[in-house]
C-alpha cells in the first residue's frame, strides 16, 4: 500500500500542480485567484497554433512512415529466409540508440559541406550545389522525420512481428488449399489478424512521437523560423527560457488532454483483459 | 522470385540501418582536418584514436557526464524496480475496490507528456533544495520509469501461481515474507529485465536533465553531448567518439532484452 501512495505521489502531485498552475500563479505568494486567461491567450497565439500544426506534421509523418516501413520489414522477416536472426538484430539496431544520439549522428550526416547525404547525392549527380537540409525551413521537417523514422520504426516492426508470429499457420495452409493468392492471403488473413497489434503500435507511437523532445532539440532546437517547433519544444521554451510558468502549464495541460484522448483506447484494450 | 525480392529488400534495409552507425564510428576515428575534408572521405584514411576518443576523454568533462549518467540511471532503475515490484505484487494478488481504475490510471500516466511534469518538478525540487542534485534527478526519473516498471513486474508476478504464496501464508509467513521468500526468487529474471529497461529509459533522457540541473558537473551524457553540438564550431570527431561511448551500453542491453520489452508493452496481447 505505501507503494501506491508513492506511485500517486510522484505522478499525481506534479500533475495536479501543473493543472492548478495553468489557471493562475501558485508558486508566488498572494495568489490572485483562478482565471481562464491563459487558455484564452493560447487560442489567440499564432505561435501556439504553428506548433500544433508542426506537431501534427511531425507525428503524422513519422507514425505513417514507422507503420509502413515497420510492416514491410516485419513481413519480410516473417517469411522463410535464411539468417533470420542476423537480419532481425540488424533491423532493431537503430532503435537501441538514445534519440539524442540519433539526432546528433543525423545532424552530422545532413551537414551541407562535410555530410554524407550531400556527398552521395553529389556522386549520383542528383544535386548541383550542397543542400542545406537543416537550415532550409521547407526541408528541415522532412529531414527530421527521416532521422526519426530511422530510429523509430524498429519498435513498430517488433510489435507487428510478434503479431505476425502469433497468427496460426493453419490459416495460411487452408488458404493455400483453397487456391488463394499471396495478395488475397495478406488482405484476408494477415491484416484482420494483425488489427489489434497495429492499433496498439499506432497508439503508443502517436503518444511517444508527440512527446519526442531530444531528437528535435539537438537537430534544430525547433528552428529555423519555428519550422520544427513542435508542442513539447515550445512548452519547454515557454517554461524554462521565458519563465511563463502559467502559460506553459496551460499549453502542457492541453497537450496532455489530447494525448490521453488518443491513448484511452489502448488503456481500455489492456484493462479489459486484467 | 519473391524470395529474391525479399532478400534485396532486407539488404536495402540493412544498408539504411547501418550506414549512420558506420558514419558515426568512422568519424570518431578521423582527425579534425579530415572530418572537414572536401569532398568528405567515407572511412578514415589516417585513423587516429587521439583526436576523437583521446580528446573527448581528456579535454572535456565527458568522463564526468558518463559517471553522472551511470549514477542517476542506476539509482532511478533500482528505486523504481523495488517500488514497482511491491506495487506489481499488490496489483497482481489483491482484489480491492478501484483496482481496475488504478491500473487504468497507471497505464494512462504513461501518456502524460514530460513537459507537463517537469515544470512542477523544477519548482518542487528547488523548494526542498534538491534542484541540481543526484537525489532530485533520481526522484524525477522515477516518474518516468515507475509506471512502466510496475506494469511490467505485475506481468511477471502474474506468471507465478497464486497457490505458491498462499501456501507460504498458511505456513505462517507474513505477506511481506511470502513475497520475499517465494515470489521474489521466481521473478528475478523479470526484475533484472525491468531494472535494465528503467536504466535505459533514464539513460536516454534529455528533457529532465536539461530542466533539473544547472551546472556542467551534474550533466549526463545526453546533455553533455547536446551542449557540444550547440557550440559555435562543432568538433565532430570528438562528438562522434562521445556518441559511440554513450550509445554502447544501451545498444548492448537492448539487443539482449528485445523480447521482454514487446511482451511488457503489449500486455500479453500477442497470444490470444
Amino acid at each position: 500500500m505505501p507503494c501506491f501512495i508513492l506511485l500517486i505521489g510522484v505522478l499525481g502531485f506534479p500533475t495536479v500542480m501543473a493543472v492548478l498552475n495553468s489557471f493562475g500563479p501558485i508558486w508566488s505568494k498572494g495568489t490572485s485567484g483562478f482565471t481562464l486567461a491563459y487558455y484564452q491567450r493560447l487560442f489567440r497565439d499564432a505561435i501556439f497554433w504553428n506548433s500544433i500544426l508542426k506537431t501534427f506534421y511531425f507525428v503524422g509523418g513519422t507514425v505513417a512512415l514507422h507503420l509502413v516501413f515497420g510492416l514491410a520489414v516485419a513481413l519480410a522477416l516473417n517469411s522463410a529466409i535464411r539468417m533470420r536472426r542476423f537480419f532481425r538484430v540488424m533491423a532493431i539496431l537503430p532503435w537501441t540508440v538514445p534519440d539524442v544520439i540519433a539526432g546528433l549522428v543525423w545532424a552530422w550526416m545532413f551537414d551541407p559541406i562535410s555530410g554524407i547525404v550531400n556527398d552521395v547525392l553529389d556522386r549520383l549527380h542528383l544535386i548541383a550545389s550542397p543542400v542545406e537540409w537543416l537550415a532550409n525551413p521547407n526541408l528541415v521537417m522532412p529531414s527530421v522525420i527521416l532521422a526519426d523514422t530511422w530510429r523509430g520504426y524498429p519498435f513498430v516492426m517488433l510489435v507487428l512481428l510478434a503479431g505476425l508470429q502469433a497468427i496460426p499457420k493453419e490459416l495460411y495452409e487452408a488458404a493455400k488449399v483453397d487456391g488463394a493468392s499471396p495478395i488475397q492471403e495478406f488482405f484476408h488473413i494477415t491484416l484482420p489478424n494483425l488489427k489489434r497489434m497495429v492499433a496498439i503500435a499506432t497508439i503508443l507511437d502517436i503518444v511517444w512521437q508527440a512527446r519526442r523532445f531530444g531528437l528535435i532539440w539537438v537537430m534544430t532546437e525547433g528552428g529555423p523560423a519555428r519550422a520544427t517547433e513542435i508542442l513539447s519544444v515550445l512548452a519547454y521554451k515557454q517554461y524554462f527560457k521565458f519563465f511563463n510558468f502559467e502559460y506553459a502549464s496551460a499549453m502542457s495541460v492541453l497537450m496532455a488532454v489530447l494525448l490521453l484522448i488518443v491513448g484511452l483506447p489502448y488503456v481500455r484494450m489492456i484493462v479489459r483483459r486484467v | 522470385m519473391a524470395r529474391t525480392l525479399t532478400y534485396a529488400f532486407l539488404v536495402a534495409v540493412l544498408v539504411f540501418n547501418v550506414v549512420p552507425f558506420l558514419w558515426m564510428i568512422f568519424t570518431s576515428f578521423k582527425t579534425d582536418a579530415e572530418a572537414y575534408a572536401i569532398p568528405p572521405t567515407w572511412w578514415p584514411h589516417n585513423p587516429t584514436l587521439y583526436e576523437g576518443y583521446g580528446k573527448v576523454l581528456m579535454w572535456t568533462n565527458f568522463p564526468r557526464y558518463f559517471l553522472n549518467s551511470v549514477i542517476v540511471s542506476l539509482g532511478a532503475a533500482l528505486l523504481s524496480t523495488v517500488v514497482g515490484a511491491l506495487a506489481g505484487y499488490g496489483f497482481s494478488r489483491f482484489q480491492f475496490r478501484g483496482r481496475t481504475a488504478l491500473i487504468g490510471v497507471l497505464l494512462a500516466s504513461q501518456m502524460l507528456p514530460g513537459v507537463l511534469l517537469v515544470g512542477p518538478y523544477f519548482k518542487m525540487l528547488a523548494r526542498i533544495g534538491l534542484y541540481n542534485t543526484y537525489t532530485g534527478l533520481i526522484l524525477a526519473f522515477t516518474t518516468l520509469t515507475l509506471p512502466f516498471s510496475a506494469w511490467m513486474l505485475k506481468g511477471f508476478i502474474d506468471t507465478v501461481p497464486h497457490e505458491l504464496d498462499e501456501a507460504a501464508l498458511i505456513d505462517g509467513c507474513g505477506r511481506f515474507h511470502a513475497f520475499l521468500r517465494v515470489v521474489f526468487p521466481l521473478i528475478t529474471p523479470g526484475m533484472v529485465a525491468t531494472l535494465i529497461f528503467a536504466f535505459l529509459l533514464a539513460w536516454g533522457d534529455l528533457l529532465w536533465v536539461l530542466c533539473l540541473t544547472s551546472t556542467d558537473s551534474m550533466a549526463t551524457v545526453t546533455l553533455g553531448l547536446s551542449r557540444l553540438v550547440t557550440q559555435f564550431r562543432v568538433i565532430w570527431p570528438q562528438l562522434m567518439a562521445g556518441s559511440v561511448i554513450a550509445a554502447f551500453p544501451p545498444v548492448i542491453l537492448y539487443l539482449l532484452l528485445q523480447n521482454y520489452l514487446v511482451k511488457g508493452l503489449t500486455g500479453g496481447a500477442v497470444k490470444e
